[in-house]
């Protein structure tokens, strides 16, 4: 496989050898075959390719949201394939921050409860004030009250961004973060997800099927059947 | 059912919100075990319940003559039937005569030991005498003829007529045996033994009689002699507390129900006076039938309470069915359904599933009594005919249905208004705000019906009005409780620590556990709590600790003659103790302000006064234990005509109040008094107290005999009362000596299987509320694991969520605590003071120990769904999510 390394000399997360399948007896599929990839501090780099590549299931590797059969994942200086449950949960709570598809607010809580949960629970004592902030700065400032259910589609993925950034992870993974919006919300998300990016420095990988967005990324890496199939930087 | 079969002609015929209904019940009863366990339980209980009753009422009725033993019985207290009477008795068929009376039996060790101490200590025999209270014992006397029993079997060991076992050998009387006072006085067969004046030697033991259940409550171990012997003890005086009976066997050819009513009318007419208490086979006891009726309504309450609080798991089932349907309905919708049409399919679906339960819950009690009667038929002693009875069982299923409609109603008619708009958006409060008024209506429809149903079903209407009453207010106390928690938890200031504060917000926030949590468990718990508090306040009162200044004994059937010997002779043996005596007499109400007894309509709580004859008394002094409390008591030397104190609950039981007049029936004649005044009685002394006390003039020359009380002024040890019931047995052998502490666990014995047979029923409703709770507690689930999956991508590890868990449930646990425990304590306090009349004591530890444990089961039921919500991984639920 193609080592992607780019520019940058520190790696925010290293992946070699890395396996996965999913399933069992007939069912089992070999999702992620044999993935190698480096990609540096303060990086943005977009996952392209086909439904069921294997995009999504790299990301959530990536984030220690789901565990390889083989290889290693280092991920901010951290052996991700070492922790155990509880403390991968920590890692994730200082150091990644995801944007799901759908959201993934949590129903019960109010768009600032949600944004201020991560940092609440990295004992971070201004919590809330810092929430209210995040939620500004994604325009959310009047609706912090609200729950996601009275929220439009862009404003929970406006709320979700900001729960993802609210703890300054160094880095942000997010999973085709427009698929569910229209094209103007979806553009405006982004302008926000690079936003934050840019501001804090924080590593970005995204997985997206939208050729123009993955264009604003440093690199983009391809991949195919669990495979990564070449890594480009856009010009 | 498949796609195929339902594709059939057949179901096309059937109306499109049946089939839709059906079709949506293939998937399973996934969801709705709770719903189903929920009416099953209930319906099981009633069903079980009704059927048990009518058993038992069908083997009364069934065996009546055996019990009755006769066609018809007179029975007469303090007198025997005089020749006229019994001629006429004896003019319908077969008789026999039977007298019935308590006494003192002592064995020879009695008569030795009494002598050897005279001996020893002239003129002190008192205190060191008794060798532990075992050479005497009170005995039930029953003295038989040779036509006893005209109907079933005597049993006896060695086996014999009457006639045979009872004869005499010189001066020595034969008698027959309960193993039990043999036991107790130390006899074998062929041991001596005497009563008042006679001498008796064990020929048999008794097994069985056929005619015991009609007896009563037995103080002492039967003992079966014949009347020759009888009237050699001596104990037959004027006054003395004696019931003769006099049963009638018809003969075949004249035994219609049209026969017996003939002969009863006829007695009636023929001798109007005779205050006898007439019963027939198929009025064998009132009062049993009074207290299985009673006793059938307060386990049918309790399974209407099982099938209440399953009603919180039958809302709580058919909220979250209908939750996770939101989609389904939303897109049925967007298809051209009506709201009334998605009603009526879910209500279509609701119903089916009531069935179910229903059915199910009518098979287990229809079952119960079988297995019961298969299992334990022998050691009841109940005439017990299991059968299946239609009726119960309709009533159980309609109980059932009304439940299930009465509690599905609200959710579904919410269900009318589900916007197309859910399949776009998630929800911030499922099933939030009110139905439309039609379901509003219909649920109140369904509540009074089930209500009004309850009511019309119930032996005692106030009983059932009451239960009701406290229901409704039980429900909208923990409904306000559960709002008020959650008003509270919003306010509260915000912890520092995340994980109270996610504990506190989970109490609060849209779709929070907590309505369905306090109610179930408050009600579980409340139920709980009031089952122990009554059960503990009945054995407080009949098997544990008796009053302060409870007396250790009531002297029976002291002849006039003899009361200034007795006083002297207990004063002697007993100086610093409280001696209390009045004289007695037995006798029926005949008739209330002019109307009949038998045409008088009492209140149930006051029905058994008129059914036998009651203990009344005369005195000028208002009896010590009692308070006028209307009207005026009569002057010391009052001798106008008649005038009676009443009772003041009986007497509103019965209709009377101050003027009337009654008349009772003493010893044949029939006596009136006008009330003067009603008296509240404070029974719980165990004093000497009675419902009618007439004025003195009333009875005089009447042959009274007295009855005492006496009370150690420490309450009196073991030691000291079994010296001085063996030395009152032996000075005075006509004498009966009834030792409370005795007298108190005979009638503890039947409370305590009365209690264990509630108890029984109680377990089913907790586990009823149990079922609620674990079925809220699960149905919640599904966004628990949703909420502790994001949680855990935002860095929460385990063990903060566990702990934010465990915090909301203890928080939520110990809050419906405090109200379950106020709740149940409050229905205890209501029911043993209003319904069993006795004094109240609220008892902490039960009420402690029900809290700990409704919160031991809220915390576990809760972790169980935690730890299965933390133990899944993130991701193949962050996908398909």
């Amino acid at each position: 496989m193609n080592d992607t390394s780019g520019v940058y000399r520190v790696p925010a997360v290293a992946m070699s050898g890395v396996d996965l399948s999913l399933g069992r007896g007939p069912s089992r599929v070999h999702i992620l075959k044999s993935i190698d990839l480096t990609i540096g501090r303060g990086e943005a780099v977009g996952l392209v390719g086909p439904s069921g590549s294997g995009k999504s299931t790299l990301l959530m590797v990536m984030a220690g949201l789901e565990r390889a059969d083989a290889g290693s994942i280092m991920v901010a200086g951290e052996d991700v394939g070492r922790l155990d449950e509880d403390a991968l949960a920590r890692f994730r709570g200082r150091h990644v921050g995801i944007v799901f598809q759908s959201f993934h607010l949590i129903p019960t809580m109010t768009a600032l409860e949600n944004v201020a949960v991560p940092l609440e629970l990295a004992g971070i004592p201004e919590a809330f004030e810092r929430a209210e902030h995040e939620l500004a700065a994604v325009g959310l400032a009047d609706r912090r009250t609200h729950y996601p259910a009275e929220l439009s589609g862009g404003e929970q993925q406006r709320a979700a961004l900001a729960r993802a950034l609210a703890p300054h992870p160094a880095i942000l993974v997010a999973d085709e973060p427009t698929g569910n919006l229209d094209e103007e919300t979806g553009r405006h998300i982004i302008d926000l997800l690079f936003a934050g990016h840019i501001e804090h420095g924080t590593t970005l990988v995204l997985v997206t099927h939208d050729p123009s967005l993955a264009r604003r990324c440093d690199r983009v890496v391809r991949l195919r059947s669990g495979r990564i199939e070449e890594a480009l930087t856009p010009p | 059912m498949s796609d195929k079969a339902l594709a059939a002609p057949a179901l096309f015929r059937l109306p499109p919100s049946l089939r839709i209904a059906l079709r949506e019940l293939q998937g399973g009863l996934r969801g709705f075990y709770v719903f189903i366990a929920c009416i099953a339980l209930g319906v099981m209980t009633i069903a079980s319940v009704g059927s048990f009753a009518r058993g038992l009422a069908e083997g009364l009725a069934h065996e009546g003559r055996i019990i009755l033993g006769g066609d018809i019985s007179f029975s007469l207290i303090q007198r025997e039937a005089t020749p006229a009477e019994r001629a006429f008795v004896a003019n319908y068929g077969v008789t026999t005569a039977t007298a019935t009376l308590r006494a003192m039996a002592r064995s020879p060790e009695a008569q030795h030991s009494r002598n050897a101490a005279e001996k020893s200590s002239p003129g002190a025999t008192d205190g060191a005498v008794a060798p532990a209270g075992k050479t005497t014992a009170l005995v039930e006397i029953k003295a038989i003829d040779d036509a006893y029993p005209l109907y079933g079997p005597l049993v006896t060991e060695p086996a014999g007529s009457p006639a045979t076992l009872l004869a005499k050998h010189g001066d020595v009387f034969d008698a027959i045996v309960d193993p039990a006072m043999m036991a107790r006085l130390n006899l074998k067969l062929g041991s001596r033994f005497s009563i008042g004046a006679a001498q008796f030697e064990i020929r048999a033991m008794l097994t069985s009689e056929p005619d015991k259940i009609a007896g009563g409550i037995a103080f002492g171990p039967r003992l079966f002699i014949s009347q020759d012997a009888l009237r050699a003890t001596d104990l037959l005086q004027p006054g003395s507390l004696v019931r003769w009976t006099y049963r009638v066997r018809l003969p075949a050819s004249a035994g219609s129900e049209a026969a017996v009513q003939a002969a009863i009318d006829a007695s009636r007419k023929a001798f109007p006076s005779a205050g006898w208490e007439i019963r027939t086979r198929s009025n064998v006891s009132p009062q049993l039938e009074r207290s299985i009726e009673q006793f059938t309504q307060y386990l049918t309450l309790v399974g209407l309470t099982a099938l209440l609080v399953g009603g919180v798991g039958i809302a709580n089932s058919v909220k979250y069915y209908l939750d996770r349907k939101r989609d389904v309905i939303a897109t049925l919708k967007s298809m051209g359904a009506t709201g009334t049409r998605i009603f009526v399919i879910y209500f279509t679906e609701i119903l089916l599933l009531a069935l179910v339960g229903s059915v199910g819950g009518l098979l287990l009690g229809a079952a119960l009594p079988f297995a019961v009667s298969g299992a334990f038929g022998a050691i009841v002693p109940l005439p017990f005919v299991p059968a299946i009875f239609p009726g119960q069982l309709a009533l159980a299923l309609a109980y059932g249905m009304l439940t299930a409609i009465a509690f599905a109603l609200w959710p579904l008619g919410r269900a009318h208004d589900v916007p197309v708009s859910a399949l776009f958006r998630g929800e911030v409060a499922p099933g939030r705000g009110m139905p439309r008024r039609r379901y509003v209506v219909a649920t109140l429809g369904a509540i009074a019906a089930l209500a009004a149903f309850a009511v019309a079903a119930a032996y005692d209407r106030r009983i059932a009005l009451i239960f009701i009453a406290a229901a409704a207010a039980a429900f909208l106390l923990l409904h306000l409780v559960a709002k008020l928690l959650m008003v509270i938890a919003r306010r509260v200031p915000r912890p520092r620590s995340t994980i109270v504060r996610l504990a506190i917000s989970n109490i609060y926030r849209p779709g929070a556990l907590t309505p369905t949590v306090v109610l179930s468990l408050g009600l579980g718990l409340g139920l709980l709590v009031m089952v122990l508090e009554i059960d503990g306040n009945l054995r407080r009162q009949f098997v544990a600790a008796l009053p302060a200044r409870a007396p250790s004994f009531y002297f029976v059937d002291i002849q006039a003659a003899d009361v200034d010997r007795f006083d002297a002779f207990v004063h002697q043996r007993a100086p610093g103790a409280t001696l209390e005596r009045v004289p007695m007499l037995r006798g029926r109400i005949a008739s209330a302000h002019g109307v009949s007894a038998e045409d008088l309509k009492p209140r149930p709580d006051a029905v058994w006064v008129l059914q036998s004859d009651r203990g009344l008394t005369y005195t000028d002094q208002v009896p010590a234990g009692s308070r006028v409390v209307a009207g005026e008591w009569w002057s010391p030397n009052y001798s106008g005509p008649p005038l009676v104190s009443f009772d003041k609950r009986i007497a509103e039981g019965l209709g009377l109040k101050l003027g009337d007049n009654i008349t009772v029936n003493v010893l044949g004649r029939d006596i009136s008094a006008r009330i003067s005044n009603l008296r509240n009685i404070d029974w719980q002394s165990l004093g000497i107290n009675f419902i009618m006390v007439f004025s003195p003039a009333t009875f005089r020359g009447a042959p009274a005999m007295h009855l005492a009380t006496l009370t150690y002024s420490d309450g009196g040890t073991a030691a000291e009362e079994n010296a001085m019931l063996e030395a009152a047995a032996s000075a005075f052998p006509a004498i009966t000596v009834v030792r409370v502490k005795d007298a108190i666990e005979a009638v503890g014995g039947l409370v305590g299987k009365l209690v264990t047979g509630v108890r029984g029923a109680s377990v089913v409703t907790l586990l009823a509320a149990a079922l609620v709770l674990g079925g809220a507690l699960a149905a919640g689930h599904r966004h628990r694991v949703y909420d502790a999956v994001i949680l855990k991508t935002l860095g929460a590890s385990r063990r903060q969520l566990i702990a934010a868990y465990a915090l909301e449930y203890l928080l939520l646990g110990f809050a419906t605590a405090i109200f379950g425990v106020a709740v149940g304590s409050l229905g205890a306090w209501r029911v043993v003071i209003d319904i069993m009349t006795l004094r109240f004591e609220w008892l902490a530890a039960p009420a402690a120990g029900a809290a700990l444990c409704a919160l031991a089961v809220t915390l576990l039921c809760g972790l169980i769904g935690t730890f299965t919500a933390l133990g899944r991984k993130p991701a193949p639920l962050l996908r398909n999510l």
